[in-house]
């Protein structure tokens, strides 16, 4: 039914790996000749590596021994050459259904050379874990990009960091009872069990008073717990309770959807940059189904995600004006981006270009009248967005309160991990757009544009990265507009294999997305992980926020544009939705007729 | 109320950064939900069951993400029910797009807030088919046969003798195929040319 060409020979790359017709199966010597630092690492760590194998184009994977895991993460990290190369997240699966094991497996961006996404690639640290005792060397006791991750899988699947220098509940809500993980397979996903309230907070260092922040943030109105710990005006320390939303997105996606319904909870992670979210987790299937999409699919989708970008960049920027008191500013910006809404609406259907995608394509094509509708709206907003910085840039209220406040230095930016414009102000050049190849997905191979780089690393120069990006996305716009090439706009998917892993990206206007998708049997998905990027640039806030004032706390907490919802992806106890589904569905339709008026 | 412009219309002297660059001023403030908000067309708003065209089959229901769109059998009254809550949908239109008859109808009503939770509900019952045989209920209603009976081309209704067999419940069939090999016993013609056979006589 589905004819699937191989995505290396449609794209022309000089593939040496397809010896046996799939890369998959290729030898383990032309794997590691293929990209630059595999044969390395792969002479480094020659002892504990089990297994290397080729996942799909520019993603490899290594089978490796546990012990080994801080050293072998820390030598990618750390590579003297490869200087942008980040712990991008990891993820835990309990794969004790199939092998009777547990997994962690960190995945790391490796940068060969910044933006050349054919020289680029992802490596899979694979660990096996016996599953009586489900342990592993914490990475984070010497990289804090692996703090939260380490704690998460703790939370959700109880494997043990052995050295983890803050091993506190990070995810579950403090009535979740201690010995229940809710991603394991042996736990049913509606079950949600209570249990006595125990909190753990962080010591108050001495001398200082307790400023609590939350557990709502007064600008972005979401939930968020800051306890600011402040000598006077100066914040000495801070501590960070979050996921109040965590709603259980990647359970409910591993439990009964098919890989098709997921995509649409995918895009409903975020509630601004869902798009990212939903072309993610599609490039991921479809790379695991081997299929290559149509250009013109290609363009559009590059398309949706630059206006995705343009209209949160503005949303942002007015947020900053507002935290700063500059509420016209906040006006304005949100003025201007409103056109850009509606734009989308008529191109997708919805405001938020919810329902556009699907695996293997788009769902509505860009008839030919639109063109022109959308050049009209990029002219208007690039001469209001000038106007408009014109006068915020040379307001005092404006520049005075966000110059040389929040600073993060490079060496913490890469420590964490931090990424999107928040890593690209403090002089780290990464953008996933070109360093990763997005082009199975996206058109960003085809167009020409610019990745701006700061290195002040205060909010000022989030603020300047934001802006220049804007005028880049209006411009790649114009591009795509222009080279829109013909033909379909989506090919269909077949069968997926089975039990075959592969990641999807993008850059957000926040940072790097990643999905991580492992296919199960009859086109379920088995596992799947969501990284949005404010989990990587969120537990390096509090190195921004020390030694500044209380006063501008609200605003270098909103400098990272951090989203709640996408980081915490994730606790909702959905009863209606069992196995027999249509039963159980039926009575609370039923039940909700009987009682109405009474709830 | 005052008379208002329409939405658009306001929303095209909305567009200025000064002051002095519009002429004349419209109040951007509407008496909504007073009045209706126009919509562009493109808008995916909550679906419709059109119950004329609507057979029963269920692929909106496989494709609906979010569950909003349930069946159920009742084999003892013999009816199938489809039911729509609006307040599950998402306004993907995935059920729009696999509908085989059009009974799916796409709308751009977005506003559904309400102060009854049945004005969500839409419901559409469906006879199944009754198998004479042995008197019991199929798993299909009378229209999804009459629909397979429409676009299925002549030869294939022939070939596995439809015409008779359509009706029958799962039962009824393999039982009859297994009287027609029986009375053939031996033989090594394929089974459905058995069951042409006896299609004809
Ligand atoms: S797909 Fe169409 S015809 Fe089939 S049950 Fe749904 S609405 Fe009715
Ligand atoms: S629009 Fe989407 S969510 Fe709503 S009923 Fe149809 S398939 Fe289900």
């Amino acid at each position: 039914m589905v004819t699937t060409r191989d995505l290396e020979a449609h794209f022309e790359f000089e593939c040496r790996a397809c010896e046996n017709g799939h890369c998959r199966k290729a030898d383990v010597e032309t794997i590691l000749s293929e990209r630059k630092g595999l044969k390395e690492f792969y002479e480094a760590f020659k002892e504990h590596i089990k297994e290397c194998k080729r996942m799909t184009y520019g993603q490899y994977m290594f089978v490796i021994d546990r012990e080994v895991l801080p050293e072998a993460v820390l030598w990618w990290h750390n590579h003297p050459e490869f200087k942008e190369t980040h712990l991008s997240t990891a993820v835990g699966t309990d794969e004790r259904p199939l092998n009777g094991k547990f997994v962690y497996m960190p995945f790391l961006n490796v940068q060969v050379e910044p933006q050349n996404m054919d020289e680029n690639y992802w490596v899979f640290l694979k660990a096996y874990m016996p599953a009586d005792d489900p342990s592993f060397p914490s990475v984070a006791a010497k990289l804090p990009a692996a703090l939260w991750i380490e704690r998460e899988v703790k939370d959700l699947l109880g494997f043990n960091p052995v050295g983890h220098p803050d091993p506190r509940r990070l995810i579950l809500p403090e009535d979740w009872p201690e010995g229940v993980y809710p991603l394991r397979k042996d736990m049913d996903y509606r079950h949600s069990p209570m249990a006595e309230v125990k909190t753990e907070f962080k010591e108050k260092p001495e001398g200082t008073t307790l400023v609590p922040m939350g557990p709502v943030h007064m600008g972005i109105e979401e939930p968020a717990h800051f306890r600011l710990f402040v000598k006077g005006e100066e914040i000495v320390d801070v501590d960070y309770r979050g996921f109040y939303s965590h709603r259980g997105i990647e359970k409910t996606g591993e439990g009964r959807l098919t890989y098709n319904q997921v995509l649409f909870l995918a895009e409903r992670i975020c509630g601004i940059c869902g798009y990212q979210h939903s072309v993610s987790y599609a490039m991921a299937v479809e790379r695991l189904a081997d299929v290559e999409i149509p250009d013109r699919a290609r363009y559009i989708r590059t398309l949706m995600l630059e206006l995705e970008r343009i209209h949160n960049h503005l949303l942002w920027v007015g947020i900053a004006a507002h935290l700063v008191g500059y509420d016209t500013g906040f006006m304005h910006a949100w003025r201007i981006r409103e056109p850009v809404m509606w734009l989308v609406e008529r191109l997708t259907g919805n405001r938020k270009q919810y329902g556009m995608n699907i695996v293997g394509g788009v769902r509505r094509d860009i008839l030919d009248y639109r063109k022109e509708e959308i050049l009209k709206v990029v002219k208007q907003i690039r001469e209001e967005t000038k106007k408009f910085i014109d006068i915020a840039l040379n307001t005092n209220t404006f520049i005075k309160r966000a110059e040389g406040v929040g600073i993060l230095p490079y060496k913490i930016a890469k420590a964490y991990s931090v990424l999107g414009p928040t890593a690209r102000a403090s002089g780290r050049r990464i953008d996933t757009r070109l360093d990763q190849a997005t082009k199975t997905a996206m058109a960003y191979n085809e167009v020409d544009f610019k990745v701006p780089v700061y290195k002040e690393g205060d909010v000022l120069a989030r603020v300047l990265v934001r802006m220049d990006e804007l005028f880049e996305s209006l411009w790649i716009v114009e591009q795509l507009i222009d080279q829109m090439p013909g033909g379909d706009i989506m090919v269909p998917i077949g069968d997926l294999p089975e039990y075959e892993e592969a990641l999807g990206f993008t850059e957000a206007h926040r940072g790097e997305v990643v999905h991580y998708v492992m296919t199960g049997e009859k086109n379920k998905v088995y596992r799947w992980k969501v990284r949005a990027p404010t989990y990587n640039n969120l537990p390096a806030v509090p190195e921004m926020l020390k030694g500044y004032h209380v006063a501008d706390a609200p605003l270098i907490i909103a400098s990272i544009d951090p989203c709640y919802s996408c980081t915490e992806r994730v606790q909702f106890v959905d009863v209606e939705t069992g196995k027999v589904k249509v039963l159980t569905e039926a009575e609370f339709n039923e039940l909700s007729i009987k009682y109405r008026g009474v709830f | 109320m005052a008379e208002s412009l329409s939405y658009t219309e306001k929303l095209k002297k909305w567009n200025r950064f000064e002051v002095e660059k519009f002429s004349k001023k419209a109040p951007v403030t509407t008496p909504y939900p007073f009045i209706d908000i126009e919509k562009p067309p493109e808008y995916r708003g909550i679906p419709h069951i059109n119950p004329e065209k609507c057979i029963g089959c269920g692929a909106c229901v496989n494709a609906c993400p979010p569950d909003a769109l349930i069946l159920e059998w009742d084999k003892k009254r013999g009816v199938k029910r489809l039911t729509f809550n609006a307040a599950r949908c998402i306004r993907c239109h995935r059920c729009v797009e696999v509908c085989p008859t059009g009974a799916m109808e796409p709308t751009n009503i977005f506003e559904i807030a309400t102060d009854n939770k049945e004005d969500l509900v839409e419901v559409v019952e469906h006879k199944l088919a009754y198998c004479e045989e042995c008197g019991e209920y199929l798993d299909f209603t009378e229209r999804q046969i009459e629909y397979v009976k429409a676009i299925l081309p002549k030869e294939i209704i022939d070939m596995y003798a439809l015409e008779d067999r359509i009706g029958l419940t799962q039962e009824a069939k393999m039982r009859k195929t297994v009287e027609k090999l029986r009375e053939t016993e031996g033989n090594a013609y394929p089974a459905f040319i058995l069951v042409k056979k006896g299609g004809e006589e």
